[in-house]
């Protein structure tokens, strides 16, 4: 082992901080760790909004406490995918933007929006229904799948550690669309279309992700 | 509709020109996948840009798209995961960094987050 890098083999300097090894080994595999880092926050961009966005829509799930509850579910699961991999941005290198509008504008999905127009005075809820608000779930559910699986390509056999994490979080959101399955199926067309699943244990286990938790709130 | 992939497109036909046949009313994005040309896409509901694809000749239908601009179509630009061709149609696929260009300069999503 040389003597001037005593712990270290590759490129980077014994000592330095100005490069991440981590990094490097992505490189080595053909991997460019800031592309990677630009789609993870495009990504996680998209499970923040969605966070948002569901809260508005679950509210206005009133009167049916079974299509609010598994709303919630989805709602925190995906805060708990945008709290998984924030920390991952930072060891690639990058950061949380500064403005949250700038955040927001490069979501890599759709605004998971009220279906109904909002005008002065709030939405026009004469023509709001529950079917409209699943459709929007659902469709949010399926951006998010193939968001996460595009992500898990890129990944698997180069980045273990990126890869580990989308595949945890793709597995909820196949879980999400699911669900949204069963529930539209039912309410649109009288439809049974089991999602093959039952309630979480508490509200937004998010049993995959939170398998890797960094802290608490994750 | 013919393919135009650049030398530079991660994809095993760059530097090719690729004949593909949409059936009616489909989309280029999935139509091309399904003739094994695994374009690039995230959202596929015609937000994210990573599809775009720059139209040379023909005429392309994108109101299905979630964000999609004038500017945009100005520009010769297309997201191809909600395009629907309209006619025999000639593309260059692989042009997210000129829609993330064009998108900046007009000052419109995602502006210049990712520039």
């Amino acid at each position: 082992m040389s003597d001037e890098k005593p712990h270290a083999a590759g490129n980077v300097d014994a000592g330095d901080t100005s490069e991440r090894v981590g990094m490097a080994v992505l490189r080595e595999r053909g991997l460019e760790p800031e592309e990677l880092r630009e789609k993870l926050l495009d990504a996680i961009g998209a499970e923040f909004t969605t966070y948002y966005y569901y809260t508005n829509l679950r509210m206005h799930l009133a009167g049916h406490e079974d299509y609010k509850e598994i709303t919630e579910d989805a709602r925190l699961e995906d805060r708990a995918h945008f709290e998984l991999v924030a920390p991952r941005v930072y060891e690639l290198g990058g950061a949380l933007p500064n403005d949250i509008r700038e955040f927001a504008d490069r979501a890599s999905c759709p605004d998971a929006d009220m279906p109904v127009a909002y005008e002065t005075g709030g939405f026009d809820l004469e023509n709001l229904t529950a079917e409209s608000i699943l459709e929007v779930l659902l469709e949010a559910e399926r951006c998010a799948i193939r968001t996460w699986s595009e992500i898990c390509d890129m990944t698997h056999g180069v980045d273990p550690r990126t890869y580990d994490m989308a595949q945890r979080i793709l597995q909820e959101e196949i879980e999400h669309e699911a669900w949204f399955v069963e529930l539209l199926s039912m309410e649109r067309d009288g439809e049974v279309n089991p999602a093959g699943h039952f309630v979480r244990g508490e509200p937004g286990d998010a049993p995959y992700s939170t398998n890797n938790r960094f802290n608490d709130s994750a | 509709m013919e393919l135009v992939v650049p030398e530079d497109c991660e994809i095993p036909q760059a530097g090719e020109t690729v004949d593909v046949e949409v059936p009616e009313g489909e989309y280029v994005l999935w139509a091309a996948r399904e003739a094994g040309v695994w374009l690039p896409a995230d959202c596929q509901q015609g937000w994210c840009c990573r599809c775009a694809g720059e139209l040379l000749s023909g005429e392309l239908d994108q109101t299905d798209a979630r964000r999609y601009f004038e500017t945009d179509r100005d520009a010769a630009l297309h997201l191809l995961c909600t395009a629907v061709p309209q006619s025999d149609c000639r593309i260059r696929v692989c042009q997210y960094e000129e829609m993330l260009d064009e998108r900046a300069k007009q000052e419109l999503p995602p502006g210049n987050s990712k520039r």
